[in-house]
């Protein structure tokens, strides 16, 4: 470690000594995990990428892990982490007047040369605010003068940028590996020629994927050509303590072919690239010998739809059992449901997601699974001697009648009796979730309404009521966060001083169902006169939309068609079977 | 059975007992130790660790026990310092037939706590009280534990505190008695500035350091 900064550490630490065992779980603020990349190499740029969660979660996160070690391994560039620490560290932050610092050389925030912020789900939006006041930096980003670096930000939360752009001196939208690295280089250039924050900002907005808020640039969503080819770390932070997802993970494509009609990241992460099998065992073998992971995720929106997935799981199946790691397999849809894999691997539990009770529900989201696709995959799970059944569904969808929840119990009264006529496990435990739909932004029903809380609350009822059943567990999703949820997806600029409202007000970790407070938000619109209503009454399908700004490849005349199909309870077949033509493919060619 | 003494130094110390379990497991399959399995049904690495000291303190002497074949004693230092995280290095490794279970033998830990000014040699006194009450907290209570017969002894030496303490079965935790002795004699030890230098057993009658037996 060079001089300065070894001095800093140390004066950091010190004052660090006195507050670390006072808060809970203090591994997640000092960083020194296995595999930490040299921090100490020559740079001309330090970046600082900011997760708005916690430790845990934001070690989870497998897009900032890509970014983090991809930044670490380019010429003249040192990336560092910070999470939103817990409440009980901020506190002790602010009565010692200590600012938000870095975890691997504990820096205060604001001496980076540039600040990325991930952005993970809407109701993460009152913790850049909070990261922000604990940074010590202005929350707007005009502002913030020259004195500081410029923060910008990114993750799958920023299909529509609108609401926190006045936050941000620029948003990253689409695919970091290709703009995120862009704007560094770009920024170390500016820098090396001292020009000035606003030129550079000027620069920033011609590269693809840029989008700066005080240009109100038009942009199109930055992607990755050769998924294939691209930067995939297999040397990657092994965690010290516990986090959400321990384990390693390797990604088999980005994109999916289903095009459910409610979901956001089946549109947005479009076009459809796959990285081949050899690629594929190549990193799970490296992750697996680098981490020493028990635990080893096969990652994408859609596992099944993977072109070789039987030949990619029998290769992986076979070097994870050399190292006695277990292969997980998530996001496996119910039509594609293998039994041989599923045998080898999953052990006794199964979870569906048939997202709707009936058939003609399920046609108008989109979720091409029929009757009797359920039945055979229920069939021969139950063979297998299936213990539990996890269900999700989503209530209060577009078209939505009292047939449609009757569905959902339907279907758990099905799969009890088929239990009772084949099952080989002696007892069975359905599970049953419904979260509350959430029209998004980018999907074909972006345009819709969204339920009242007094219409969620009477449909929970009414499912509580009837999965009254034995061995039945029912949970469902707040209604009131999806109310909060569904306005800062779809709102525009005018919510920025909302949420900084709402930050004021108390509200932070929102997503964190014991520090969710929604009288605080209802006041944070009222004193801020921000009306939220409009944000959940839908909008006009002529209407200009917050988020067109940005071209995210599917196309808007696209959506509309597929609305107007849902309406007409027509399904549109999987990508996989024929080419839609959404548009993605104009980003880049879809490889299937 | 291969026993590794090693370090957890620095950021490392704020690293949990729990979780540092996870971290030696980790580390021995990144180093591809071929590590004996319980035959349970969940089977679990069969790994053995001393009295691990309290969250914050830091320690030159932490032991752990690897089941493992194919692999000696030296071969194994090598391989788990490279496949550790900073602050865990291991200093010295000893193969035994059988488990000598420290956990059970180890009686007693020495550290060192440096203050940043000089301590006064009246904390010494100490040993001359025939009862020591100390409050800590407990699973969130507080409790109030009388410690006289844990505590061998005491020796300041400018701002550095020497402490004998009982571990293993019967323990003081050196926090809690570092706290007593901030609390009594206006001191300030940190508990991170506590660093445990050894592990010692009881041969008639004698404390000796857990190493002489290892060798």
């Amino acid at each position: 470690m060079r001089g300065a900064s070894a001095a800093r550490h140390r004066q950091m630490r010190d004052k660090l000594k006195d507050i670390l065992l006072q808060v809970q779980k203090p591994a997640r603020y000092v960083g020194g995990e296995y595999n930490l990349p040299d921090m100490d190499k020559e740079c001309s740029e330090r970046v600082l990428l900011c997760f708005s969660d916690k430790y845990e979660v934001g070690m989870s996160n497998i897009g900032t892990r890509i970014l983090y070690h991809m930044l670490n391994d380019t010429d003249g560039v040192v990336c560092e982490r910070c999470y939103a620490p817990d409440l009980d560290m901020a506190e002790l932050l602010r009565k010692n007047s200590l600012p938000l610092f870095s975890l691997e050389t504990k820096r205060d925030a604001k001496q980076f040369d540039l600040i990325g912020f991930s952005i993970g789900f809407e109701l993460q939006f009152t913790n850049v605010v909070y990261m922000l006041d604990l940074m010590g930096v202005p929350y707007y980003a005009d502002q913030r003068g020259e004195e500081y670096p410029p923060i910008v930000a990114g993750g799958p939360c920023v299909v529509n940028p609108m609401p926190f752009a006045p936050f941000f001196d620029a948003v990253l939208i689409g695919e970091g590996e290709k703009n995120l690295k862009e704007l560094t280089l770009l920024h170390m250039q500016c820098r090396e020629g001292k020009v000035s924050k606003a030129e550079f900002l000027q620069r920033a907005s011609k590269l693809d994927g840029v989008y700066v808020p005080s240009l109100n640039n038009r942009t199109k969503r930055a992607v990755v050509k050769d998924l294939d080819k691209a930067y995939y770390p297999t040397k990657v932070l092994v965690p010290n303590c516990d986090i959400v997802h321990d384990r390693s993970s390797i990604e088999l494509f980005r994109g999916c072919a289903n095009g459910c009609r409610f979901c956001q990241a089946g549109f947005y992460y479009r076009p459809i690239r796959e990285r081949s099998v050899d690629t594929l065992v190549r990193q799970a073998c490296e992750l697996m010998d680098n981490t020493g992971y028990d635990e080893l995720g096969l990652l994408s929106l859609s596992t099944s739809d993977y072109s070789q997935l039987k030949e990619l799981v029998d290769k992986i199946k076979v070097e994870a059992d050399k190292r006695k790691v277990k292969v997980a397999l998530p996001s496996l849809r119910l039509d594609s449901f293998e039994a041989e894999i599923y045998d080898g691997i999953q052990g006794a539990s199964l979870t569906f997601a048939p997202e709707a009770g009936t058939q003609r529900l399920r046609d108008v989201i989109n979720k091409n699974i029929n009757e009797e696709d359920i039945l055979t995959s229920l069939t021969t799970a139950m063979k297998y001697g299936v213990k539990n059944v996890k269900l999700y569904f989503i209530i209060g969808l577009p078209t939505e009648s009292e047939e449609d929840l009757q569905g959902i119990v339907d279907i758990v009264h099905l799969i009890k009796k088929l239990h009772a006529q084949c099952g080989t496990s002696k007892l069975l435990n359905i599970t049953v979730s419904t979260s509350v739909f959430i029209p998004k932004p980018l999907t074909p029903f972006q345009w819709e309404s969204q339920i009242t809380i007094e219409q969620m609350r009477q449909k929970q009822a009414f499912m509580r009521e009837k999965l009254r059943i034995k061995n039945v567990k029912y949970s469902w999703h707040g209604a009131e966060s999806s109310v909060i949820e569904a306005i800062l997806a779809r709102g525009d600029r005018s919510l920025a001083k909302a949420i900084v409202k709402a930050y004021e007000l108390g509200c932070v970790f929102d997503s964190w169902s014991e520090n969710f407070y929604y009288d605080r938000w209802m006041a944070a619109f009222e004193q801020s006169g921000v009306d939220y209503q409009k944000f959940l009454d839908g909008f006009a399908e002529d209407e200009e939309l917050p988020w067109d700004i940005v071209d995210n490849g599917v196309t808007k005349s696209y959506l509309l068609n597929e609305r107007h199909k849902a309406y007409a309870e027509q399904s549109t077949p999987n990508c996989l079977d024929k080419c839609n033509g959404c548009g993605a493919n104009r980003l880049e060619r879809c490889r299937i | 059975m291969i026993i590794l003494k090693h370090y957890k130094e620095g950021d490392v110390s704020y690293v949990s007992h729990k979780d540092i379990l996870r971290v030696l497991q980790r580390g021995l399959k990144r180093a591809k130790v071929d590590v004996r399995y319980s035959q349970g049904y969940v089977p679990h690495m069969l790994t053995y660790t001393s009295t691990p000291v309290p969250l914050g303190v830091q320690s030159l002497a932490e032991y752990f026990a690897v089941d493992c074949t194919g692999i000696d004693e030296k071969e194994l230092l090598k391989r788990y310092n490279a496949s550790m995280p900073t602050g865990m290095r291991a200093v010295a490794s000893f193969y035994k037939d059988k488990n000598p279970n420290l956990a059970a033998i180890v009686v007693a830990s020495d550290y060192v706590a440096t203050a940043s000014e000089p301590l006064p040699l009246s904390i010494e006194e100490i040993l001359k009280e025939e009862s020591i009450i100390i409050k800590s907290m407990k699973k969130g209570e507080a409790v109030q534990k009388e410690i006289r017969s844990l505590v061998f002894d005491v020796k300041v030496q400018g701002n550095k505190l020497f402490m004998r303490l009982a571990s293993g079965n019967s323990n003081l935790r050196a926090d809690d008695f570092a706290a007593h002795i901030n609390a009594k004699c206006g001191c300030d030890i940190k508990t991170n500035d506590i660093l445990r230098t050894a592990q010692l057993v009881s041969i008639a009658g004698n404390f000796v350091d857990v190493e002489e037996i290892l060798k």
